[in-house]
């Protein structure tokens, strides 16, 4: 180890070129021999230095990958979940605008229209109120931009034909056929035009979600990876500073580079395992809780759309058939059974939930019925099923009083029963759809949590690792002076 | 694909050259999930690369080859209808000029086939939205919301709706549920004529020999818009047939943004456009607003 270094540049041309990658190896042996010095200094040195990379490398991979899971939490936390809070929000008070306007019709006068006006009236609030969130939250994206924008301008004209069709009065208790005209007109605009809307909003968050997750949650298990491979080389390189300084200076231990390597492991450990449990949480915040908020809010907006078409089956004969086909639609994507008509989907909907779990369910609830990603959430799952047959039951005994019985025994049945069937399962489908936010939101604090303190563990402990290396080697190194 | 000139391949491949195709890309999945072992950035992004529509720079669109307004093959490998100017719209969306896109003619009956087999990557042919499919394939859209519909000879003036069908003969493509929905779920009594497709109970209804025709407005209307003199469109619509861009089950990726383009074609007014050109004339109520998306996934 006597040789002294080369210059880094040799005039001297050599006869067969060795291959240039085992060339700029023997350059940067030569270069680092410069810097470092040779013999056992140097090597102390070099052994330190690599310590030093090590650590560094271990630093860069750890910080960047809790940047991803910090940037994860924060898109799939507070951003998205504001997102599909406001469009499920604006969709359930334009739906239910749209119901009571129906409703008021259908009553007539007295203190049920008063109460359906009320309703209509606090839905109008919420409504502008989840309008402003909504255009807050689309700032910056194009197509929701407008989305949003077509639903304000739609909302006004559908007021108008709103207000038009309750002066338009009725005759003998009944809605006069200019009423129902324009209220057709009303109920064409919010179904064709601004609820389908409101729906893709909520479906365009979910989107974002979906995309973001799966970039970050790569990107963390990754650094996981990462983060293990450098603080393992980390732990290699202070084994061969140790060995360095202790063996050859007939010493067991060199206790400040044993500690070093001991903190590496440590950190090195930590790090990697917070990042595989991060990873994990932003999981089960996106698959067990938000995809299923995000399908539960579906179901419930299509079905107040579905208690709607009830009031609008009763309101419009000349389009009754068509109310009673969009409503066993809205069945369908809610709960899937097979069931051609309305009777049949009510009598396979029955034999269906009576098997559950046993019974393959398909659509919305049905799949969520079906894989309950909770502790409890089959028991839940049975609940809201059970409330959902009860809300058909008592749609088909209103469709026999319209068919056999009279009018007005059928709209009471239908702001009575009808009504009370609805909200006990509008109750169940909400408990459910909070026992999902919960672990949701538990999902994206544990998350939060997680990585609080990491900000300055991670650089301090990293600090702390190098300077004993160095502090290590720093008495061996001056013997040598 | 067998034959790589665009807009010139009519029938699919036969169903046993499948594995000889399909090996390659299995083989290339499989080398990218072991890379994807080592603690490599991006995994999701090569595995996303292998199927998504959204990394292709070309693709093969299933449409119906006899379907006048939506999906007909005008001449050997030449296409057009709305369907077509749908898929060449996403096509242009997803960045993939119209001269690669290859268009082929598929049945109702081959639609789920195709795509779980890798045949094509999207199809674009009346294709409704049904749970039942949508856990076989991922539906895009729907990108129209067409509806059951009743066409009548352009003389016969006393069909309004429906109810009116009562005592007439009713005819109906075979393998559809069209008329079956008017007698048996309303009761209604009329008389049924089945033919095998839904352009030979044109003919008939042309010819006098059946009384209506009852399936989705957009075939009655693409039928109508070929000859619009002699038949009606009743415009009494009972059902709600959401047609989907039924795509691979496993590419939410390019379900969401074949999403985007939908919405795009509503918002720029290119949807209002091809409806017009292709059932404008026809007296059909239509609807140019973007429809209640399914969802993807």
């Amino acid at each position: 180890m006597a040789q002294t270094h080369a210059p880094p540049a040799d005039p001297v041309p050599r006869a067969p070129e060795p291959p240039a990658p085992r060339t700029g190896a023997r350059r940067a042996r030569a270069v680092l021999r410069h810097w470092l010095g040779s013999g056992t200094p140097g090597r102390i040195r070099l052994s330190a230095l690599a310590a030093l990379v090590a650590a560094g490398l271990l630093f860069a991979a750890a910080t960047a990958a809790m940047s991803q899971a910090r940037e994860g939490f924060q898109v799939i936390g507070s951003g998205a979940g504001a997102k599909v809070a406001a469009s499920s929000d604006l969709y359930l008070a334009l739906s239910d605008m749209d119901a009571q306007t129906a409703n008021v019709l259908l009553v007539g006068d007295g203190d049920r229209a008063e109460e359906a006006e009320r309703i209509y009236d606090r839905r109008r609030g919420e409504a502008g109120a989840a309008l402003v969130q909504a255009a807050q939250l689309a700032e910056g994206s194009g197509a929701e931009e407008r989305n949003v924008r077509e639903v304000i301008d739609g909302l006004g004209a559908y007021e108008r034909l709103v207000t038009e069709a309750r002066a338009a009065g009725s005759e003998d208790g009944e809605p006069s056929d200019e009423a129902v005209g324009l209220y057709r007109d009303a109920t064409d605009l919010m179904r064709l035009e601004l609820l389908p809307k409101a729906y893709n909003l909520t479906l365009d968050s979910g989107a974002t979600v979906r995309v973001t997750y799966e970039e970050k949650r790569a990107a963390v298990l990754a650094g996981a990876g990462w983060t293990a491979a450098a603080g393992l080389a980390a732990v290699a390189a202070l084994g061969w500073h140790h060995r360095n300084l202790a063996t050859r200076f007939r010493r067991r231990v060199n206790p400040a580079v044993a500690v070093a390597a001991a903190g590496a492991l440590l950190l090195t450990g930590a790090a990697a395992g917070t990042l595989l449990l991060q990873a994990e949480r932003m999981r089960a915040a996106k698959e067990d809780g938000l995809d299923s908020v995000l399908a539960l809010s579906r179901a419930h907006a299509i079905s107040t759309g579905m208690h709607g078409d009830q009031s609008r089956f009763l309101l419009d004969g000349g389009r009754a058939d068509t109310y009673a086909q969009v409503y066993l639609d809205g069945a369908r994507s809610v709960v899937f059974v097979e069931g051609e008509d309305l009777a049949a989907y009510t009598a396979q909907l029955e034999e269906s939930v009576g098997a559950y779990p046993d019974a393959e369910l398909l659509g919305l609830l049905g799949l969520e019925a079906a894989e309950p990603s909770q502790e409890g959430g089959r028991e839940r799952a049975a609940d809201v099923l059970d409330a959902y047959l009860a809300f058909q039951q008592a749609d088909a005994e209103l469709r026999e009083i319209a068919r056999d019985g009279s009018r007005s025994e059928a709209v009471e049945f239908r702001m009575g029963e009808a009504e009370e069937a609805y909200a006990a399962y509008e109750s169940a489908l909400a408990d459910l759809t909070r026992m999902h936010a919960d672990a949701y939101e538990e999902a994206v604090a544990a998350g939060d949590r997680g990585l609080r303190g990491w900000g300055w563990i991670l650089p301090a402990a990293v600090l702390a690792v190098a300077a004993l290396a160095v502090a290590g080697a720093y008495p061996r190194l001056a013997e040598y002076r | 694909m067998t034959d790589p000139t665009p807009h010139r391949r009519r029938s699919l491949p036969a169903r046993s050259s499948l594995p000889a195709r399909t090996s390659l890309p299995a083989r290339a999945a499989a080398a990218a999930a072991l890379l994807c072992l080592a603690p490599l950035a991006g995994c999701s992004a090569v595995f996303a690369g292998t199927s998504s529509l959204t990394g292709k720079d070309s693709l093969v669109v299933g449409v119906k080859a006899d379907q006048p307004g939506l999906g007909l093959e005008a001449a050997e490998g030449r296409f057009e209808g709305f369907d077509v100017d749908v898929a060449l719209y996403i096509a242009g969306h997803l960045g993939i000029a119209e001269e690669d896109v290859e268009f082929t003619g598929v049945t109702s009956a081959q639609r789920e086939d195709v795509i779980t087999a890798g045949d094509v990557d999207m199809v674009v042919a009346t294709y409704s939205i049904t749970e039942q499919r949508k856990s076989v394939v991922n539906f895009a859209g729907p990108y129209y919301v067409a509806h059951q519909d009743i066409l009548v000879g352009a003389d016969e003036e006393d069909v309004e709706d429906v109810r009116d069908l009562e005592g007439m003969t009713l005819c109906q493509g075979e393998g559809s549920n069209s008329a079956n929905r008017i007698i048996e779920e309303k009761g209604i009594a009329a008389e049924l004529e089945e033919e095998p497709a839904y352009g030979d109970c044109v003919t008939r209804l042309a010819d006098g020999s059946v009384d209506a025709v009852s399936t989705d407005d957009l075939i009655l209307a693409g039928f109508l818009a070929s000859d619009p003199s002699a038949f009606r469109l009743v415009n009494a619509p009972f059902t709600n047939e959401k047609y989907g861009i039924g795509i691979a089950k496993e590419d939410v990726g390019g379900c969401e943004e074949v999403n985007r383009a939908v919405t795009k074609m509503y918002q720029d007014g290119t949807a209002e456009k091809l409806l017009d050109e292709w059932f404008g004339e026809t007296g059909l109520d239509l609807v140019t607003s973007v429809p209640q998306f399914e969802g993807c996934g």
